[in-house]
């Protein structure tokens, strides 16, 4: 604290020069010990999985060693086509999840009073605020073969016999992962609509440009950091949380969170190293590909 | 809104936003009218009960998972959001602000699973060493440190919602004004009192927020302390490894409804809080605006 604040108070001396030397060392990596932390706990682990994929696989742990058996067991297999595919319906999602939620965020930034903008979006932190594994579950009584949907619509007449592609299917996967996700393309839009001034909307209008072109030209290129952030977390997270297709999924409805919660239930170590090593090089080299295409630090403009 | 716009456009907006919002609670209302039927999902007849939530409350291991769930939330809240507090901080004197940014933030983007696992792998391996050097020197001091415990269900769980109480922390410093830090350092206050008398005072509502969304962060969370958690279980833990063996049973229903509760209870106490400050505050300064007729 005495440190940081001393950049500002410019001239004079810090008030408190007196204390022990000690305690003025200590100050400035008081507040560097969160980082310290996540280099340690975070960086430093997530690095690790790179190292200990290459390890060789003993039969309940590994052992040092440089063996890529692990990676030809990813690439030479089933997973690779599971992967692949769990790829596509992710993205799947990531279109549904764009196409439902950033009207939305558009709609408070353009209409709703700069005051009111925030408590709109708070209504999109109720659903979140709900454990993600329950809202999931919940989804099997509803999408059920008797379950909510099925029995509404037949109750409706719409349908004769109930449908059953909803659940246990990639369809069910989808909508578990469009009904999980879809705050954050809220929040993330909404945040990256700050970079869309309020008087664009009138300017458009006064210059006879439609909506669509406005959203085209003007709206997506303007907001494209924050779009692409929200969309690379629901791509990402659909690829990596092994309870959706856990449990909304059929048969072939596996995502690398999966393989790599189910290599290590079979104490396949190695093997779930190589997964979250091969997650977060696709991570990493999306955000990398973002940071080049758009400049993503201009999302942090707000906070800064 | 402009005079130009449809008054109709801008409701049928509101009531698509209002349908999205009722369309992602639905599954939870639905559990939660589910859990309160004496036959269970699926019944012809909805017979009203609380019999399933009194069954909660007689097991005596979902009881001792509660208190583990309590513990665990109140540590991590206790040390994540100071942490995130000085990261905030130390962000905005930063010079370098990419590489902190980054760090706390990319736990967001680094999937349950995927993190849960390579932390888990981690610490056995971290324990190994431990255990190797404690050896070395002839000790058993250091064997247990990184067994996979509460300590390592803490550190996953501090990680996973650093990154939210940082940002919420990060948006309130936004308003504040860094002159009045000024103003009390030049008054003679040291760095310690200029904080906690000045700043505090004006970013404790964020400071609360970021101890509220990680309490309920940590409540909810399931996979990541499932994998990170020694020999205890946790609320969530409990409840999923019963869906998973034996399928939703009526009290499983009532287990998922009642986490539900708990968190809506707390968000929706805070938004109420947060408006009805704000009226008040609005009222203060409309009063302070009025002249004083005499």
């Amino acid at each position: 604290m005495a440190d940081l604040s001393s950049h500002a108070v410019s001239g004079g001396h810090p008030v408190d020069a007196d204390k022990a030397p000690w305690r003025a060392k200590l100050v400035p990596w008081v507040f560097r010990a969160p980082l310290i932390f996540m280099v340690m706990f975070f960086a430093i682990p997530m690095a690790m999985t790179v190292v200990f994929s290459v390890f060789e696989r003993t039969m309940f742990w590994m052992e040092p060693g440089f063996t890529l058996f692990s990676y030809e067991n990813f690439f030479f297999s089933a997973r690779l086509t599971n992967f692949l595919s769990s790829m596509k319906y992710s993205l799947i999602s990531v279109v549904i999840c764009f196409v439902l939620g950033f009207p939305i965020a558009v709609f408070v930034r353009k209409s709703i009073p700069q005051v009111a903008q925030h408590r709109v979006v708070l209504l999109f932190i109720l659903p979140f605020m709900v454990s993600e594994i329950i809202r999931v579950f919940a989804l099997r009584p509803v999408l059920q073969r008797n379950g909510l949907v099925n029995s509404t619509l037949m109750e409706l007449g719409l349908i004769d016999e109930p449908i059953t592609a909803l659940l246990y299917s990639h369809t069910g996967v989808v909508i578990g992962e469009v009904l999980s996700f879809l705050p954050f393309i809220v929040f993330s839009g909404f945040l990256a609509m700050e970079a869309v001034p309020k008087y664009i909307f009138e300017v458009c209008d006064d210059l006879g440009v439609g909506p669509w072109r406005r959203f085209k030209d003007v709206i997506l290129p303007l907001a494209a950091p924050g779009i692409f952030a929200g969309s690379v977390f629901i791509f990402v997270n659909g690829l990596g949380v092994a309870l959706l297709p856990n449990i909304l999924g059929g048969a072939g409805a596996v995502n690398a969170g999966l393989i790599a919660t189910q290599a290590i239930t079979a104490l396949d170590f190695p093997l779930a190293m190589a997964v979250s090593a091969i997650m977060m090089a696709t991570l990493l080299s999306l955000l990398w590909i973002g940071h080049k295409l758009f400049d993503l630090t201009k999302i942090l403009t707000p906070l800064s | 809104m402009n005079d130009y716009d449809n008054i109709w456009l801008h409701r049928l907006k509101w009531a698509y936003l209002l349908l999205v919002v009722l369309t992602l609670m639905t599954p939870v209302i639905y559990v939660m009218y589910v859990s309160f039927n004496a036959n269970g999902f699926g019944a012809n007849e909805y017979v009203f009960t609380l019999e399933w939530y009194g069954l909660i409350f007689s097991d005596e291991l979902l009881i001792g998972a509660l208190g583990w769930t309590v513990i665990l939330a109140l540590v991590v809240t206790v040390v994540a959001v100071p942490m995130a507090l000085l990261s905030a901080k130390y962000y905005k004197a930063a010079d370098n602000k990419l590489f902190p940014i980054f760090l706390l933030l990319s736990p967001l983007f680094v999937p349950p699973d995927i993190l849960g696992s390579a932390l888990l792998v981690f610490f056995k391996n971290l324990n190994l060493v431990f255990i190797w050097l404690g050896d070395q020197i002839g000790t058993s001091l250091f064997d247990s440190w990184f067994r996979l415990s509460f300590l390592t269900a803490t550190i996953g769980l501090i990680i996973y919602t650093i990154p939210y109480s940082f940002v919420v922390i990060l948006i309130t410093m936004g308003r504040y004004r860094t002159e009045q830090t000024e103003a009390a350092r030049a008054c003679g206050a040291n760095g310690w009192r200029a904080f906690w008398d000045i700043e505090f005072p004006q970013i404790r509502a964020g400071v609360f927020s970021a101890c509220a969304f990680t309490v309920i962060l940590v409540f909810n969370e399931y996979t990541r302390t499932s994998l990170l958690k020694g020999g205890f279980d946790t609320f969530t833990t409990v409840l999923i490894s019963q869906m998973l063996n034996t399928g939703m049973s009526p009290q499983s229903y009532a287990m998922s409804a009642m986490v539900s509760f708990v968190a809506i209870a707390v968000i929706g106490s805070i938004i109420l809080f947060t408006m009805l400050r704000a009226e008040s505050l609005g009222r203060i300064a409309r009063a302070k605006a009025e002249p004083v007729m005499s």
